[in-house]
């Protein structure tokens, strides 16, 4: 103890600088009337308080009452093993003081429990006389009490004969048989276990099987022990149970400390007990800001952070603020040139925690931002701190109130109002959990609720009132008075982006293996595991550092049934790995990189993987390198998700490593592989057996064994897929559109397998013939019809030369749909293009081409209407036989309105025979007025009133000497 | 200086003739000529525009105020017989105003045709 004081006053000074946070509210701490005074005051509080001597008096002063009691009452003989026991008893005290950790302390004690039993109960005590002091424990040790013996091997033989085996009551713990006699008495005989019996201490077997744990304190099985604690307090638990999920967190601070207050005996008995019901996790969750097992930077930041709103939320100044400055520099320079491990980000996270508070006595970061992987005691931290701090943590999960107005509801309840029950008026603290899950419009909520400007923001005297004004202001403006600490997993979340800019941003760094495995020890030796610090640390690389699952692993086993943790047992177990997903790259760096050779692990030669999954020897040592490896990428990949992607990117790399057979042996293992992963993939996304999915996973695991080297891989996403499958899908569009626009009758021998296979490499051909570059009009017939023939062609196949304009501004003909694409294999020598001019040529004479066949195709559609008594085209060639009609027929306008008149007149004719035909007549020929008849006609058509007049009127319209006048293509072309 | 004497006979007032201008030509529909055939007719709306009916057309016109109108007068030489009866110095020239034309009636648009006999299906 001398010596730690010493310690402790060596680094004083330095020590009140830096703590001078934590000073301060543990000193609050200690002044709060809550908190009970523990049996173990915090270590580092030195001084006036008491010392661990005389706390470890006290508890056991606290202990004492029923100590001298039952060693008064005890008859019977065996006085030499008090002395004996007090022996140990004394003897570890000195030791404990050692121990920072109120928590290990009371493990420690615990070690000797059992000795400390067996000295107060070296045999049955009459019951009549020491009655039950209090209603749980004195019952189960007087239950045990008759099997108290186990414990200790050599008196046990002789105690024996002085019990009396047939009791009066049944025994509460133990199996037993009862024996009713002639005269209704009822006796009960105690079923031991038949550890006495040996008389030989096998030390391992005997401890395994038969007393599980050393600290037993009862000497019996726990598995009998639960079945009777449990059938007797079943009913209280659900009870409990239910008040728990309520206020679980105030009343689990107010267990733990009655635990503390209780005496050291009945502790494991309990804890045991509701180990079943709780997750060691929470239960051994830390209460105090001593017991955080995170990074002390970290936590020292966000105390400091949280210290900082004390303005705005308690309403007094920080004590420590003036004599910080003279004290900074001096604790900056030693820091950085003491031993260079504090980081300059680390400075720049103190010093914005040094900044000045904003004109409302507000910290300039509204909100702290906890960001880490799971599993490291983020939610954890924030509650013990914010607890430490004075406040009351009001939790909300951000993925659970997505909807930004039950955001807002929650934030604003938590940050404005106080909860008037049970929590005796502390201000509120709110932790938002897992605020990533949270959709962006929620943390745009929060982000104005953070921006709001408070009513006062525009006086002058803000910082300077607060003092006890700052209650009630909250209530009228909606200024942010709370501190918010967010919690995520993933700091780059999109939706985070805002929040990170005006959020104090503190990163998690991976808890210390030595610390984690030190507070497993701690764990196990209070559960009764038995575990040697390798086993732990194995776990804790197992697990990555993530306390949760390390924690839940060793109760998981623990629940099994083991009683002692070894290092195989570690290995062999599939729980404890981290379920979170990792990065492609990470996995397809795990699949080619070897592991590095881990001291724990051993190490092999890693030459020996290669050849395991190689046929012939496949055999495979349960626990070597290599099966450990193997089910790690199986774990990773599995877990990965995303098979596609990490077989893509594996396809796409595997070449680029630096192989080592030269023999290429493993390569087309590789290949195997691959189309074996094919098949199945096939096989169960067509054929819907999806049960063929569990063998896919193999294949990175295959491929770890094949290439895995301890090079550092260089890995490329893979793109080929995506690149083939593109391609694939244009060509397939490019076959589809020219297929839609060929000629039928070419189409109806051109599939589009056959086009591409073995037509369009032709085609292609043949549609470079050699054009003189001369003007069409100087071709010979030959070249005529070549060139005919040609544009015959690519019509049949719907090609044309499109006029395209390059980036780079010149224009160049490109045939549409370009099948050169298609047809473009690289092991064929280039064809030579056709120039610029010839593909203009060919180009325009598609397009006359084109013309000509539409109208063509027009006049074939129309020519036999207009052939039924109208011209024909034929008759423009050949028709002389009533030239004079048809001459004035052929006139534009004239044509439509002929068609109607004839109809007109047609439906009139089967009345009127005669006069139809004169109409016909009269309008092909206005102006004739040579007949009387058709005067008459006419006159009689007009009606008197009109038709009579002898004066006719003409129009004198404008000048036009447009003309109109029907051209065909074909007199173009 | 010569002077022309107009003068206006008929103490019951000048009367008021009306231009009509039309764009087109008036022809007859025989060779015979115009004279003595009957023009058309011509009426007023109820808006008081002007239609006129020539042959099978139907002409809607407007009526335009001149600006400066016009008289229309008769030359009277003296050589002539009934120059005596007014009594007057026969030996000048004297022109009569008969009419006064203030206002025109213009057709300046397409007429249109009017037609009895309409085709049943066109």
């Amino acid at each position: 103890m001398e010596d730690y004081e010493e310690e402790l006053h060596g680094v004083e000074d330095d020590f009140h600088s830096q703590f001078a946070a934590e000073l301060e509210v543990l000193a609050e701490l200690e002044g709060m009337p809550f908190l009970p005074p523990s049996g173990v005051p915090p270590p580092v509080a030195a001084g006036p308080r008491p010392t661990f001597e005389e706390a470890i008096a006290g508890g056991d002063a606290a202990t004492c009452p029923w100590p001298p009691a039952s060693r008064g009452s005890s008859r019977c003989g065996a006085r030499k093993r008090p002395e004996e026991a007090t022996s140990p008893n004394k003897e570890p005290l000195p030791h404990t003081p050692k121990v920072k950790r109120p928590k290990l302390e009371a493990v420690k004690r615990l070690n000797f429990g059992p000795e400390m039993e067996d000295l107060q109960f070296p045999e049955s005590p009459p019951r009549d006389i020491t009655p039950p002091l209090s209603p749980e424990v004195p019952k189960e040790l007087w239950g045990s009490g008759p099997l108290d013996v186990a414990a200790d091997a050599g008196l046990t033989q002789a105690l024996h004969g002085t019990q009396n085996p047939v009791l009066r009551r049944p025994p509460v713990l133990e199996d037993y048989i009862n024996v009713t006699s002639t005269g209704g008495d009822r006796a009960f005989l105690v079923l031991h276990p038949d550890s006495t019996g040996t008389g030989v201490q096998s030390p391992l077997l005997d401890v395994r099987w038969r007393r599980p744990g050393r600290l037993d304190l009862l000497g019996i099985s726990f598995a009998s022990l639960k079945d009777q604690v449990d059938s007797e307090r079943r009913q209280r638990l659900v009870q409990e149970a239910q008040q728990l999920s309520d206020i679980l967190h105030s009343l689990r601070s107010e267990e733990e400390e009655a635990q503390g207050m209780r005496d050291p005996m009945e502790e494991p008995a309990d804890g045991q007990d509701t180990s079943q019901h709780c997750l060691w996790v929470d239960e051994f969750a830390p209460q105090r800001y001593t017991e955080l097992l995170s990074d002390d930077f970290t936590n020292r930041c966000l105390l400091k952070w949280l210290k900082l709103w004390d303005l705005v939320v308690f309403g007094h100044e920080r004590p420590s603020r003036k004599p910080r400055p003279n004290v900074e520099p001096a604790r900056i320079g030693k820091e950085a040139t003491a031993s260079g491990k504090w980081k300059s980000q680390e400075q720049v996270v103190e010093e914005m925690l040094e900044a000045e508070l904003d004109p409302n006595g507000r910290p300039r970061q509204k909100v702290a931002l906890l960001c880490g992987p799971p599993g490291l005691g983020k939610t954890t931290l924030a509650h013990v701190i914010a607890r430490h701090a004075g406040y009351c943590v009001v939790e909300m999960n951000a993925s659970d109130d997505r909807s930004p107005e039950a955001f807002r509801t929650r934030i604003e309840a938590a940050t404005q109002m106080e909860s008037v029950l049970g929590t005796s008026g502390k201000p509120n603290c709110l932790v938002i959990d897992e605020i990533d899950g949270a959709p962006t419009a929620a943390i745009n909520v929060l982000l104005s609720i953070l921006n709001r400007k408070g009513p006062q923001e525009a006086e002058p005297g803000g910082p300077a009132v607060p003092l006890g004004g700052g209650r009630r202001r909250r209530t009228e403006g909606t200024l942010l008075t709370r501190p918010i600490i967010c919690i995520c997993n993933d700091q780059f979340t999109p939706s985070l982006r805002q929040l990170k800019q005006q959020a104090f941003l503190l990163h998690f760094p991976p808890t210390l293996p030595s610390r984690l495995v030190q507070r497993l020890q701690e764990i196990s030796l209070q559960q009764g595991m038995q575990s040697d610090p390798g086993a732990l640390a194995a776990l804790c690389e197992k697990a990555d550092n993530d306390i949760r699952a390390c924690i839940n692993t060793l109760q998981f086993l623990h629940r099994r049934g083991q009683w002692e943790l070894s290092v195989r047992d570690v290995q062999a177990t599939h729980v404890g790995f981290k379920d979170q997903r990792k990065g492609l790259f990470f996995v397809w760096q795990e699949v080619f990189q070897l592991p590095r050779a881990q001291r724990r692990l051993g190490g092999q030669d890693p030459n020996l993987l290669a050849h395991t999954l190689l046929p012939g020897n496949r055999e495979m040592g349960s626990l070597t390198l290599a099966s450990q490896s193997f089910y790690h990428i199986l774990r990773v990949t599995t877990s990965a998700g995303e098979h596609e992607k990490v077989v893509q990117g594996l396809f796409d790399n595997f070449l680029r490593l630096r192989l080592r057979d030269s023999s290429l042996g493993s390569v087309c293992m590789a290949l195997d592989w691959l189309a074996f992963d094919d098949l199945l993939e096939q096989a169960a996304h067509h054929g819907q057996s999806f049960q063929l999915l569990h063998y896919l996973s193999f294949l990175p695991a295959a491929f770890h064994v094949l290439f895995a080297s301890s090079h550092v891989p260089r890995i490329a996403f893979p793109s080929t897929q995506q690149e083939a499958q593109n391609r694939m899908s244009q060509i397939r569009n490019l076959i589809q559109t020219l297929v839609s626009g060929i000629a039928p009758a070419t189409r109806s021998w051109a599939t589009p397998q056959a086009l591409i296979l073995d037509t369009l490499c032709l085609v292609l051909d043949i549609l470079t013939p050699k054009l003189r570059p001369v003007s069409t009009q100087l071709y010979s017939t030959r070249e005529k019809q070549q060139l005919s023939s040609l544009v015959g062609t690519m019509l049949a196949y719907s090609l044309t030369y499109r006029q395209e304009r390059t980036p780079d501004g010149q224009y160049l003909y490109r045939l549409e749909p370009n099948v050169e694409e298609v047809c473009h294999f690289p092991e064929l020598p280039a064809r030579k293009p056709l120039t610029y001019q010839a593909k203009q040529l060919i180009a325009r004479e598609i397009e006359v081409e084109k013309m000509r066949r539409a109208e063509a195709l027009a006049h074939a559609r129309v020519g036999p209407q207009v052939d039924q008594g109208a011209p024909g085209p034929e008759g423009l060639f050949s028709g002389s036989r009533d030239k004079e009609v048809r001459q004035p027929a052929l006139r534009n306008h004239e044509q439509r309105l002929e068609h109607i008149m004839k109809k007109a007149a047609l439906e009139e004719q089967p009345e009127r025979d005669f006069f139809g035909r004169v109409v016909v007549r009269r309008a092909a020929a206005p102006s004739t007025e040579t007949e009387a008849p058709e005067k008459d006609a006419v006159e009689w058509h007009m009606g008197t009133a009109v038709g009579r007049s002898e004066v006719w009127f003409r129009f004198n319209e404008g000048v036009s000497n447009a003309v109109r006048r029907g051209v065909y293509i074909r007199d173009l072309l | 200086m010569v002077q022309i004497v107009i003068s206006s006979a008929g103490a019951e007032g000048l009367a008021e003739w009306v231009l009509m201008e039309l764009q087109g030509e008036i022809e007859a529909r025989y060779s015979t000529g115009l004279a003595g055939n009957l023009l058309g007719d011509l009426h007023y709306t109820t808006e008081g525009i002007p239609v006129l009916i020539v042959g099978h057309h139907i002409l809607y016109g407007k009526i335009i105020h001149l600006e400066k109108p016009f008289a229309v007068l008769i030359k009277h030489t003296p050589g002539e017989q009934d120059c005596d009866e007014l009594g007057h110095d026969p030996g000048t020239t004297r022109y009569l105003v008969t009419a006064l034309i203030k206002d025109k009636i213009l057709f300046k648009t397409r007429p249109k045709p009017i037609i009895t006999n309409v085709p049943k299906k066109v």
